[in-house]
């Protein structure tokens, strides 16, 4: 009989609290950055391999560039989990496309089709910048970067993710030679005119540098050559040419191929 | 620091130092001025520049003189670039709970004394409050930090000569600040050597 010897205390005497919200958080910020640099004949694509969320590190060793085809690579920056699964339906298009039309989709047309999935979910939307690399249909290297919502622009050199503002005025400067002027007589510089060391000796310099003063930069070091079909690789595979440190495998062939060549070069970055 | 945007950088060269900084002046993100130096001389071998709120840079400048001044008179000689750094760190931190929006930095070569006969290029940068970091290689500050970091550390090499370093610091402040909103609108670099100071305006985009 305990229950009823106390009288109910009326409501409006309770205690009240302010009522706590909860609510799910769809994203979250995985770090890293990516870069990408068109030559003549070819193209780079790199990333870094550190996987962080706030101050700690998930994984040395994530992907954030993928091979689409023979002739396009893709490199994903941001939610890391929006990434993979964005790379997985570009994936799926491009199959669905060579069953239609026998025959890969071609670069400007893959950065077309990224353009349209990523505005289709304009209003709940990838969080991820994409830099695409590849070789165009005319033979020459090319670069497309992509904000989260699809706006895309043809450029020859980009960088992105959380060291852009460290990687990106210096490109500006030894890419678009910006601030720059040829000595009285000589020739005019050209943007995307690089001879393939150069670029990679610039891209690995680039990390390196932003692995030095950016946190959620380092452990590994990606770069994607893919090269035009007939390019020869020399420049690439002789050991004596490369950079100490870098290790270079070349991707066979996905489906038929059609002469394009696509290398992978990797090379350690400080883990701390 | 984002109210009146500005940039300043400092590098070490052999036997020589340079720092150099933009020269704009803005009210958030409309331009107001394109001649308002950043960077001040304390005698023929050290200078120093501060970026962040305009009105601290008047203040803490002619605070600074005063005290240079009274330090000039009292010990008949001049201070050196580690002493001067002391007392700009002490300005700051007499401040600690209301401090001036400033992150300053310090470059200066430091005459040869009996105790020291071989002294080194010295540079030094600190936060708004006073804490002291002496780089040996190069010092940023300013809205366009994170863009001089990262063009800094690709360009910049050990025992660069004057005319080296001068290509360097200036190449290293241009493409910074093109890619920043709050900091261009001219430049101007000292170079610092035991013989004299080569003071240079910088040609930039002016947008």
């Amino acid at each position: 009989m305990a229950l009823y010897s106390q009288p109910p205390m009326s409501y409006t005497q309770e205690p009240t609290t302010a009522p706590v919200e909860h609510r799910f958080n769809p994203y979250s910020d995985n770090g890293g950055s990516i870069l990408a640099i068109a030559g003549k004949d070819f193209s780079v694509i790199a990333g870094d391999t550190r996987q962080s969320e706030g101050y700690s590190i998930q994984t040395r060793y994530a992907r954030k560039v993928w091979q689409l085809n023979d002739k396009a690579v893709l490199a994903t920056n941001g939610f890391a989990a929006d990434g993979t699964n964005f790379v997985k339906r570009v994936k799926q298009r491009l199959e669905w496309y060579e069953h239609a039309h026998h025959k890969p989709m071609g670069l400007k047309s893959i950065a077309r089709m990224i353009q349209t999935m990523l505005y289709g979910k304009r209003f709940f939307p990838y969080y991820v910048y994409n830099i695409l690399g590849g070789i165009e249909e005319d033979g020459t290297g090319a670069v497309y970067s992509f904000d989260p919502v699809g706006s895309y622009e043809r450029e020859a050199c980009r960088g992105a993710g959380a060291a852009q503002s460290l990687i990106q005025p210096f490109l500006d400067n030894q890419i678009y030679f910006k601030n720059q002027q040829p000595e009285a007589g000589s020739e005019k510089f050209v943007p995307g005119n690089l001879p393939l060391s150069t670029v990679l000796s610039l891209v690995v310099d680039s990390f390196t540098s932003a692995t030095e003063r950016h946190i959620e930069v380092g452990d590994g070091l990606e770069i994607y050559v893919v090269m035009q079909k007939g390019r020869s690789a020399d420049d690439l595979l002789d050991e004596k040419k490369l950079a100490p440190g870098l290790k270079v495998e070349e991707l066979g062939a996905l489906g038929e191929g059609e002469g394009e060549r696509t290398f992978l070069v990797r090379q350690s970055l400080k883990r701390d | 620091m984002e109210l009146n945007g500005g940039s300043v950088v400092a590098m070490i060269g052999k036997d020589c130092v340079a720092i150099a900084s933009d020269l704009r002046l803005g009210n958030q993100a409309v331009g107001v001025a394109s001649n308002f130096d950043k960077v001040f001389p304390v005698n023929d071998k050290l200078y120093y520049g501060l970026p962040g709120l305009a009105t601290d840079v008047y203040t803490l400048k002619e605070h600074l003189r005063f005290r240079v001044n009274m330090y000039r008179m009292k010990e008949e000689r001049e201070i050196t670039p580690k002493t001067f750094t002391h007392l700009v760190s002490s300005t700051l931190y007499e401040k600690r709970f209301g401090p001036f929006f400033i992150e300053p930095v310090v470059a200066g070569l430091p005459t040869a004394t009996e105790l020291d006969p071989h002294p080194k290029p010295f540079i030094s940068t600190m936060d708004t409050i006073g804490c002291i970091t002496t780089p040996k290689d190069f010092a940023v500050a300013g809205t366009a930090q994170d863009k001089l970091y990262g063009v800094a550390e690709g360009l910049w090499e050990p025992d660069l000569e004057p005319e080296d370093l001068f290509e360097t610091i200036s190449q290293t402040l241009l493409n910074a600040v093109d890619r920043d909103a709050l900091s261009g609108w001219g430049a101007v670099v000292h170079i610092i050597t035991h013989k004299e100071v080569i003071t240079r305006t910088l040609r930039a985009r002016m947008d």
